[in-house]
């Protein structure tokens, strides 16, 4: 018995002949981090917490590549292990977004009438206060640390989400096929969860890895005020807080490197999620 | 001297698979004279019409010539196209409302072209818009200079257009299906202004039109274009009533005609009454299958009037029986229709589907499925009425197994003689929507709307999309269906013709309101309302048929009785 069903793939939806340099370059680099990340108790030279006071500010050296912070723990280590938590943050936070974002999009979508103007409203006044806000009161009600800040900032991003899935929905369930499962009897709930969304998934996705970016670095800059990640647990927001006196002495790399690897992720993440949008906006009907 | 002459002309794509999208086309066209381009979709005709203007799609390689009032357009310099292009010949393209600037007033689209190419005075290019937008036949033409494309139909845009085609007094004019998007009613009127312009100036005529009848009747010679090769040409008449090549005797055995043919078609299609299943002796069904009583749906939209889309109709359709509800865009017939499946709710009045009512929204699973296996639906647009994201055979399987408790075993066996029933394989089973034709994907949806084993099969416009070979095909598919399992139809369509083919009983609606109702053959000929009158007389038929009585291939009469509203 032959399967009729071939599993819908996005990746497949996504391929396309040729690829810019651009992209493929940024995919890299996103890869690299994340296999530093994950690896990074395989492939780090030091553990990133032994304080080395005979060893400060080393500067590169064949023994450390990227030197020593003020406390002489090995920077290349600490960025590795930074990528940990500076990625798993977006991570959840997007995840958690996105599942929230699709949830209220859909029902907004779906129920239409006075809930679908509630949740606007809701939706412009959370647009209203920048994410980073939002954060900030959360760690001052919940405390410091991870958690407090990643699900402020999944309230904060689930509207744009929500926006994206709204007006896909709309749009899609004019189309007549969504009639079609109507009239055979299908109810509302099954053809919204189960066609429909599927459909506007991939353009959906292509939204949310643009906001692993943006979230990548508010997390960071919480870090970085040091409302986030706390000491002595590696994180690149963290470590450039950490670094700022030895700017001042003239060592800029225990900055600079968590600096630089900041930015490049967030301008990888936004050529990735832009090159996926562009590449589906041709090709899935929306 | 031809104005425009296309000698052995041949357009290829450079790119990929080297598709030959030309082939030799040969064609001229005098002064004065109408020239038909007939094909259907992916023929040629507009490549071939564009390329008079020097208009071609990148990445192609051409050869021949296409020699436009002595001048040919693909080694003249830029600067003699553009001059041809604006003062020898223009076009009239099939979409107004995407063809004219929708920011812009109808009066600078008039005028544009004469100030700025022409050198005008904005006063007398004014002046020229207002007489252009008279001699079309537009009721207000101060009025309308300063409207914007949004305030007027479809029709009234239509004119807009060939008026401004003709701001330049063009030696040629190219029109690629102008009335295809547009009424019957309103289709006849247009004609009617673009003949009598051509008469006014003498100009030549290139018509490009996939319509048959269209053609006959407004053309003085036609080239049937199949494939990117001219197969046939020829004076309209010889070529109609004496077809030489294959293709073009299947065009016109394939094209519906609301009339008697004077020529006796290759493939007579088995009238309707034929195709009517055997009356069943007994059955504890009901003899009425679908009724509608008093049924009435009202709009409401804000800062506009409520509109009356269907007011107070009752019909009722014996089992086995196809009843048609004809109607220009606006009649309500296609509210109506998602009336009786369920998609609107009626304001007022009761749906009665064999005998039980069905006007109420259904709140259970199980009143959900009861009245999908009543009654199901195929939509008109064939692109959008599938999930793009599901093969075609799980589409109907979803339907299947919703219904009936069945392994996927069953319902795969199931699925493939579904789709042996409309004409389609396996492979069709296995293929997303897109990959699909149009009437491949229309017979996809008819297979899922028969998966739930309905009794009421309601087809709104659902062969108007395409084109008439392939609706000949489709609706012989629904023929034969109808003839096995006794299904009872409603026919939605603005095609008289079609209607002619397929139903005993028709009903003929205007802004909400039934004008007409009856079996359809003396619905045809003898019309009573003058709407229905008007509908036929603008159905377009060839002139050398105009002499000959009016004498419809109506289905022979039926059981079926129509309560009027």
């Amino acid at each position: 018995m032959r399967a009729l069903a071939a599993p819908p793939s996005v990746v497949k939806s996504l391929r396309l002949p040729r690829a810019s340099g651009l992209f493929l370059t940024s995919l890299i680099v996103a890869a690299i981090m994340v296999v530093s990340a994950i690896a990074a108790p395989i492939l780090a030279p030091y553990n990133p917490n032994i304080v080395d006071l005979a060893n400060v500010l080393s500067g590169p050296t064949s023994a450390h590549w990227l030197g020593t912070d003020a406390l002489g723990r090995d920077t290349l280590s600490r960025m590795m292990f930074g990528a940990r938590s500076s990625l798993l943050g977006p991570l959840l936070v997007v995840v958690l977004s996105t599942a929230i974002g699709i949830l209220l999009g859909l029902i907004a979508a779906w129920r239409g009438g006075w809930l679908d103007a509630l949740l606007a409203r809701i939706f412009d006044l959370l647009f209203a206060f920048p994410a980073l806000l939002l954060a900030i009161l959360a760690v001052a009600l919940f405390g410091k640390g991870l958690a407090a800040p990643v699900i402020a900032m999944s309230i904060a991003y689930a509207p744009f989400v929500a926006r994206l899935v709204r007006s896909l929905v709309v749009t899609e369930r004019t189309r007549p096929y969504v009639a079609a499962y109507r009239v055979q009897g299908f109810s509302g709930g099954w053809i919204a969860l189960r066609r429909v969304l599927p459909n506007v998934m991939p353009t959906v996705g292509a939204q949310s890895t643009l906001n692993f970016g943006y979230v990548l670095a508010d997390l960071a800059a919480l870090s970085f005020i040091g409302l986030g990640v706390q000491a002595p647990t590696a994180d690149w927001g963290a470590m450039i807080n950490e670094s700022r006196g030895a700017l001042m002495s003239g060592q800029i790399l225990p900055a600079m490197a968590p600096t630089i690897a900041v930015v490049l992720v967030v301008i990888a993440i936004n050529i990735i999620g832009e090159e996926f949008s562009d590449r589906l906006g041709g090709q899935i009907p929306l | 001297m031809s104005i425009l002459k296309i000698s052995d002309f041949s357009l290829e794509l450079t790119t990929g698979s080297q598709a030959c999208l030309l082939d030799a086309v040969s064609l001229s066209v005098e002064e004065g004279e109408t020239v038909g381009l007939v094909g259907e979709s992916g023929s040629g005709k507009s490549l071939t019409a564009r390329a008079a203007l020097g208009l071609l799609p990148g990445r192609t390689r051409i050869s021949g010539s296409v020699v436009l009032d002595g001048t040919d357009v693909f080694s003249a310099g830029p600067s003699q196209v553009l001059a041809l292009r604006r003062s020898t010949a223009s076009m009239v393209f099939q979409d107004p409302r995407s063809g004219i600037n929708p920011m812009r007033s109808i009066g600078d689209y008039l005028t544009e072209s004469l100030i700025l190419c022409n050198k005008w005075s904005k006063a007398d290019a004014s002046q020229r818009a207002l007489e252009l937008l008279r001699s079309v036949g537009l009721p207000r033409p101060e009025a309308h200079l300063a409207q914007f494309p949004h305030e007027l139909s479809g029709g009234m845009l239509q004119r807009v257009m060939i008026a401004g085609a003709l701001s330049t007094s063009p030696r040629l004019l190219i029109c690629d299906e102008p009335t295809t998007s547009l009424d019957v009613t309103t289709q006849a009127e247009i004609i009617g202004v673009l003949t009598e312009q051509q008469a006014q100036h003498g100009m030549g005529m290139l018509f490009i039109t996939h319509d048959l009848n269209l053609a006959s009747a407004l053309c003085d010679r036609i080239y049937v274009l199949n494939a990117g090769t001219v197969v046939e040409h020829g004076g309209v008449q010889e070529v109609f009533t004496n077809p030489q090549s294959a293709y073009t005797q299947q065009l016109v055995a394939a094209t519906p005609s609301v009339f008697t043919r004077t020529v006796s078609v290759i493939n007579p299609t088995r009238s309707a009454a034929a195709l009517r299943p055997a009356p069943e002796p007994e059955s504890a069904r009901p003899a009425v299958m679908l009724e509608a009583r008093s049924l009435s749906k009202t709009y409401y939209v804000k800062g506009n009037p409520p509109l009356v889309a269907v007011n107070n109709v009752t019909l009722a359709v014996p089992r086995g029986d196809a009843l048609a509800v004809v109607g220009e865009s606006g009649s309500g017939k296609s509210t109506l229709a998602r009336m009786i499946v369920g998609l609107e709710q009626a304001d007022a009045g009761d749906i009665l589907v064999a005998g039980v009512s069905r006007a109420a929204h259904s709140r259970t699973r199980a009143e959900r499925l009861d009245r999908a296996r009543t009654v199901q639906i195929v939509f008109q647009d064939p692109y959008l009425s599938l999930d793009p994201r599901i093969i075609a055979g799980a589409a109907v399987e979803d339907a299947l197994r919703l219904h009936n408790k069945l392994s996927h075993a069953q319902s795969r066996s199931q699925v493939l003689a579904l789709f042996d029933q409309v004409g389609l394989g396996e492979k069709h089973a296995n293929a997303r929507p897109r990959t699909l034709s149009g009437g491949q994907r229309q017979r996809v949806a008819i297979a899922r709307a028969l998966a739930v084993g309905p009794e009421v099969l309601v087809l709104d416009e659902a062969t108007s999309a395409l084109d008439v070979s392939v609706q000949a095909q489709v609706l012989e598919v629904v023929q034969e269906i109808r003839r096995k399992r006794g299904l009872t139809l409603l026919f939605i369509s603005h095609d008289l013709a079609v209607v002619r083919k397929v139903c005993e009983t028709t009903m003929v609606m205007r802004r909400g309101d039934i004008v007409e109702h009856g079996q359809t053959k003396n619905l045809l000929e003898n019309p009573q309302h003058p709407y229905t009158q008007l509908l036929l007389d603008s159905i377009p038929r060839p002139e050398w048929e105009l002499d000959q009585p009016e004498v419809p291939l109506a289905p022979n009469t039926s059981s079926a009785q129509i309560i009027g509203a």
